[in-house]
């Protein structure tokens, strides 16, 4: 279960044990030559043992900034992470450690799973080099037995023949099979905590069902948490169990898979399941948000979304929404509607988004 | 999901979402009004501070080498003995540049009077070095086929040639001839036009398959009218900066052949000439006699690869405007 | 590999025939030819040069020259035939150095200067530029990489902006001139650096004769930390002009390579900062550089040339210089020839190197 704490929290207090990841607002900017670009703007969330969550959202909505940022893997400067953000992985604070205590946590408890493959490996060194390689730096370990870790890696990741497959360079292999090798390497010293940024997105489709098939049984087998990174809300519904909405760099709804996929709440999320095409309305309008995501350089005033919202009045112009809790039971939505002042707004706009649903399905059904 | 990224590093949206912030910030597109040619690439080089400064320094350089011999002429000084001084005078307020063991010239003068002849000599072989490998490479880029191959297994000849030693050879021919500036000028251009006629011949295969050129055999112009009213012009840019770094390389080349005293007649002032004669009075320490002409020579060839790389960096669609 | 070995060497064939046309045309292009070396010289009758003549060949036709040169002809006969007489192909290897077989015998002829075999000359002074150019080689790739690559990690720091400074002066200063005012600083104000030739006269015999291995062998550190001394200033020279292009590349080919993502995998996967840089970026960063290199190994002896001719360095310039003063034709068409040959297996050897360090490329 995945729970907020906000920006009001207490700092410097260690989460429960049984949290394994815990983001407590979160701002990274990136100095560029025109001025700050705020990728991150404030996220906190948390991530308990074992379990998975997704970060959904467009491209410049700050979700692989976020996994970028907590793996500390970003270049500072350009980058800029606000002294008041925290991190607390594994019961410590890992933004203010030295690099090389965060070196020993990176690919040992923590590793990352890029979305090209083909890029992601050096393609000079054979892939059970790469991965032995990793292997010896965290475990004291001969060669010998990293190599055999190596071995053992690939064959999890369902490699055939892995003793031969090690002596192969990256680009003698399949784009699905670097990207298992990736996955491999990501696993290879058993980390408690996954980070799989895009992981399918520059594979053939076909191969994209086996991968995600796979990231999930090595997620069960090894019981490691899981952080999912994508644009693909199908993947998500597949994959994970919580679910993070980003926009322009900040949470937008927050939920279960089931409840952010069925029932949205947040506008943004509306307008993509909405977007989504599918049989029930084929032949219907495909519906899409209007309008393009602001420029980092001139955001909104007070809601981001604002502009784009079908929901939106005066108050989305000049008072800047907070994560509201929707209902019971740790549901969040950046939004008015959820506020006292929305409450008499909040039927019409959820009738609307369902009607904008089964608008496609209805033209079908006339038809017929 | 193609909107612009932050930072944005991936205008087209193809590459990884989120803008891959490790990169350096990528150019903003900037949207141009329809400049000419000439005015864009003038207004990039502008940009460009040392290619500007080179810029400056040629334009001095060449005023010098025009204006300068008309207040220090050169005159020379038949080798009376009694004239003739061991060790040269170090800068002094009358002699800037110091005094010559030897004849016991004045270096200032000396450095003035070369740049005519080095400078000269630079642009001149230029000249002949582009203006053959244009014409080379225009024939091989637009004919092709057989006389294509033959073309270009003569310049993969000539680049196998230690050119500086050929040069070496060839200038020794023209030693004991008493004004020999122009056969140094000759030697030097014909063996300098390969890297142009590789980079013409390349830039006609591009361009010959486009419609414009197809659009003119088609209404039956001439091959030769083709390449020279319609191919030429396109190719003009590249040349130009390849042809900038040429003076620059054939200064430096003339100074040494001259040096080794295979070059220009030892009687014409030239840098490497002046510089051929400090060596035999290197043991009494004139240090001034060698340094005005080697900073000369650097200055120069400094000048026209800045001059050179902002010509690169200006005729560059992809770079910023 | 091997196949492509081959064709690149059959190909190669065409180039070395233009190779060796070019040379003899150039050679012939000279106003009076080797009979030139004695213009000047009253002493000389008519008959002696008549004699020369006939004796270099010099009144037979052109075709017949050349012909003789590289040794495609008969030499019993003189005529142009690929076959000996006795129908042996006329190509092979026959005894080297005679001065009769030509070139594709592996004979250069006699050096008409002193008579002694060309090969023989040239051997000799191989030695002295191997060892300048090798070390100046060896110390300029480790600079330069160096300097690339911490400009790299730190571009437009002051690093960086210094190196890019000396890269732009060090393109500029010609060669010659530098090694003038390091005789002038470090020979003539100073004195503290032997400033010409390569061992010191006053203690041993001439380098490469069989006194002076000889002497080398009763004391070989002192004749080792002499010929040291006397590398110093020349490979200063032939380093700092070499040095500037080179670290340019390593930056821009590191700096390359530190933007790829196999660079923040390395990171993800833990690795210590020297580990990423020095084997996943450089690694990567030094396959073109290596190409680079092999490109540039020519140019290296053009450099070691001008350096040895200002150091009276004992070496192939100095001797190639020596040939030009005095019309010593043979010796310029061995030295040309070998060096052209030099370029042509310089560029296989970094195409076929290049496979080599880079498993990505099959040929």
């Amino acid at each position: 279960m995945t729970e907020v704490i906000d920006a009001g929290v207490v700092r410097g207090v260690p989460p429960p044990s049984d949290v394994l990841l815990d983001v407590r607002n979160l701002k990274t900017t990136f100095k560029v030559l025109d001025g700050l670009v705020p990728a991150v703007d404030g996220v906190s969330f948390s991530l308990k043992r074992g379990e998975t969550i997704g970060i959904v959202g467009e491209s410049g909505s700050g979700k692989s900034v976020t996994a970028l940022t907590v793996m500390r893997l970003l270049d500072i400067p350009p980058a800029q992470i606000d002294p008041r953000s925290e991190v607390w992985f594994d019961g410590q604070e890992i933004l203010g450690i030295p690099i090389d205590r965060m070196r020993r946590i990176r690919g040992n408890d923590m590793a990352m799973i890029f979305q090209e493959p083909l890029t992601s490996l050096n393609p000079v060194f054979t892939v059970g080099d790469q991965i032995a390689e990793q292997v010896r730096t965290h475990k004291k370990v001969s060669k010998r037995a990293a190599l055999d870790r190596a071995i053992e890696s690939l064959q999890l990741v369902g490699i055939p023949s892995p003793e031969r497959r090690i002596k192969q360079y990256p680009h003698e292999m399949s784009g699905g099979m670097r990207q298992r090798v990736m996955i491999a390497m990501a696993i290879s010293c058993e980390p408690k905590l996954l980070i799989a940024d895009e992981p399918t997105t520059a594979l053939d489709v076909t191969i994209q069902a086996q991968i995600l098939e796979l990231l999930k049984s090595i997620q069960q087998r090894t019981g490691s948490a899981l952080m999912l990174i994508t644009h693909d809300l199908g993947v998500v519904a597949e994959m994970v169990n919580n679910v993070i909405v980003m926009y322009t760099g900040e949470i937008v709804e927050q939920g279960t898979v089931e409840e952010v996929l069925i029932e949205p709440r947040a506008p943004y999320t509306m307008g993509l399941l909405e977007s989504i095409p599918s049989v029930e309305k084929r032949g219907g309008r495909l519906s899409a948000i209007k309008g393009v995501v602001p420029s980092p350089f001139n955001l909104p005033p007070a809601c981001r979304f604002e502009p784009r919202c079908p929901y939106a009045w005066d108050l989305c112009r000049q008072v800047t929404p907070a994560l509201n809790p929707v209902g019971s039971g740790g549901r969040l939505a950046r939004c008015h509607l959820y506020s006292q002042a929305g409450a008499s707004r909040l039927r019409p706009a959820l009738d609307a988004h369902r009607a904008a649903l089964t608008a496609g399905r209805r033209m079908t059904s006339n038809r017929s | 999901m193609t909107q612009q990224t932050v930072p944005p590093s991936d205008p087209l949206g193809s590459g990884n979402p989120d803008g891959a912030p490790e990169r350096a910030p990528a150019d903003y597109e900037v949207e141009l009004r329809s400049l000419s040619q000439s005015e864009l690439v003038w207004r990039k080089f502008r940009q460009h501070r040392l290619a500007l400064m080179g810029l400056g320094i040629l334009v001095f350089l060449i005023l010098v080498a025009l204006i300068g011999p008309l207040f220090l002429p050169f005159t020379p000084v038949p080798p009376v003995p009694d004239k003739i001084v061991f060790s040269g005078r170090p800068p002094s307020l009358g002699h800037p540049f110091g005094e010559t063991g030897g004849l016991q010239a004045d270096v200032l003068m000396l450095v003035v009077n070369g740049a005519r002849t080095s400078l000269f000599l630079g642009f001149t072989s230029m000249a002949i070095g582009v203006t053959i490998g244009t014409i080379v490479g225009a024939i091989a880029g637009y004919l092709g086929g057989f006389i294509d191959n033959l073309l270009m297994r003569l310049v993969d000849v000539m680049l196998s040639l230690p050119l500086l030693f050929v040069i070496l050879v060839v200038a020794r021919f023209f030693r004991d001839a008493k004004d020999n500036v122009w056969s140094i000028i000759i030697v030097f251009g014909l063996f300098s036009w390969m890297g142009v006629s590789r980079l013409v011949r390349s830039l006609f295969l591009s361009i010959r398959e486009r419609e414009f050129v197809e659009a003119a055999r088609a209404v039956g112009v001439s091959d030769f009218r083709i390449i020279f009213k319609h191919i030429l012009p396109s190719a003009l840019s590249p040349v130009v900066v390849v042809a900038s770094l040429l003076i620059g390389a054939n200064i430096s080349g003339e100074a040494f052949v001259s040096f080794l005293g295979f070059g220009v007649n030892p009687s014409t002032p030239t840098w490497g000439n002046v510089l051929s004669n400090a060596l035999s009075f290197i043991a009494q320490g004139n240090w001034w006699w060698p340094l005005f002409p080697g900073l000369a020579i650097i200055l120069t060839v400094l000048a026209v690869n800045f001059v050179g790389d902002g010509l690169r960096d200006a005729f560059d669609p992809r770079s910023r405007a | 590999m091997a196949k492509y070995v081959v064709r690149r060497l059959i190909q190669a064939i065409p180039v070395i025939i233009g190779i060796s046309v070019v040379i003899y045309a150039i050679m012939l292009a000279a106003p009076g030819g080797p009979v030139q070396r004695f213009a000047n010289n009253p002493k000389v009758t008519n008959e002696q040069r008549a004699a020369f003549v006939k004796s270099w060949g010099l009144d037979q036709p052109i075709p017949v020259q050349y012909c003789r040169w590289i040794g495609a002809c008969d030499p019993d006969h003189g005529g142009i035939a690929l076959l000996r007489s006795n129908g042996v192909p006329n190509i092979l290897p026959a005894n080297v150095g005679g001065g009769k077989n030509g070139m594709l015998h592996g004979d250069l002829g006699f050096s008409i200067d002193t008579g002694q075999a060309v090969s023989e000359r040239i051997g000799l002074a191989a030695l002295p530029t191997l060892l300048l150019a090798g070390s100046a080689l060896l110390i300029w790739v480790t600079l330069a990489i160096l300097l690339g690559v911490f400009a790299a990690l730190k571009p437009y720091s002051l690093f960086d902006k210094v190196a890019t400074i000396f890269s732009y002066v060090g393109f500029a200063v010609p060669t010659f001139w530098l090694g003038l005012m390091l005789i002038l600083v470090f020979g003539a104000d100073l004195k503290v650096l032997p400033v010409s030739g390569m061992t010191d006269t006053r203690l041993s015999p001439p380098f490469g004769s069989p006194a002076y291995w000889t002497y080398f062998g009763k004391v070989p550190v002192t004749a080792f930390l002499d010929v040291a001394k006397h590398l110093i200033l020349p490979v200063i020279t032939l380093v700092v002009v070499s040095i500037a292009g080179d670290s340019r590349f390593v930056r821009a080919s590191m700096l390359e390579a530190l933007g790829q993502d196999y660079v923040r995998t390395a990171r993800a996967k833990g690795l210590p900062g020297r580990v990423v840089v020095f084997r996943h970026a450089l690694r990567n960063a030094l396959l073109p550089v290596v190409t680079n290199i092999g490109l540039e190994i020519p140019f290296l002896f053009s450099g070691a040339i001008v350096t040895e001719s200002i150091f009276s360095w004992p070496g192939e310039g100095r001797l190639f210089i020596n040939a030009v003063n005095g019309f010593d034709y043979t010796i310029l068409m061995g030295i040309l020839f070998i060096t052209a040959m030099l370029t042509v297996f310089a560029n296989l050897l970094a195409d076929v190197l290049y496979a080599v360090v880079d498993p990505r490329i099959k040929y």
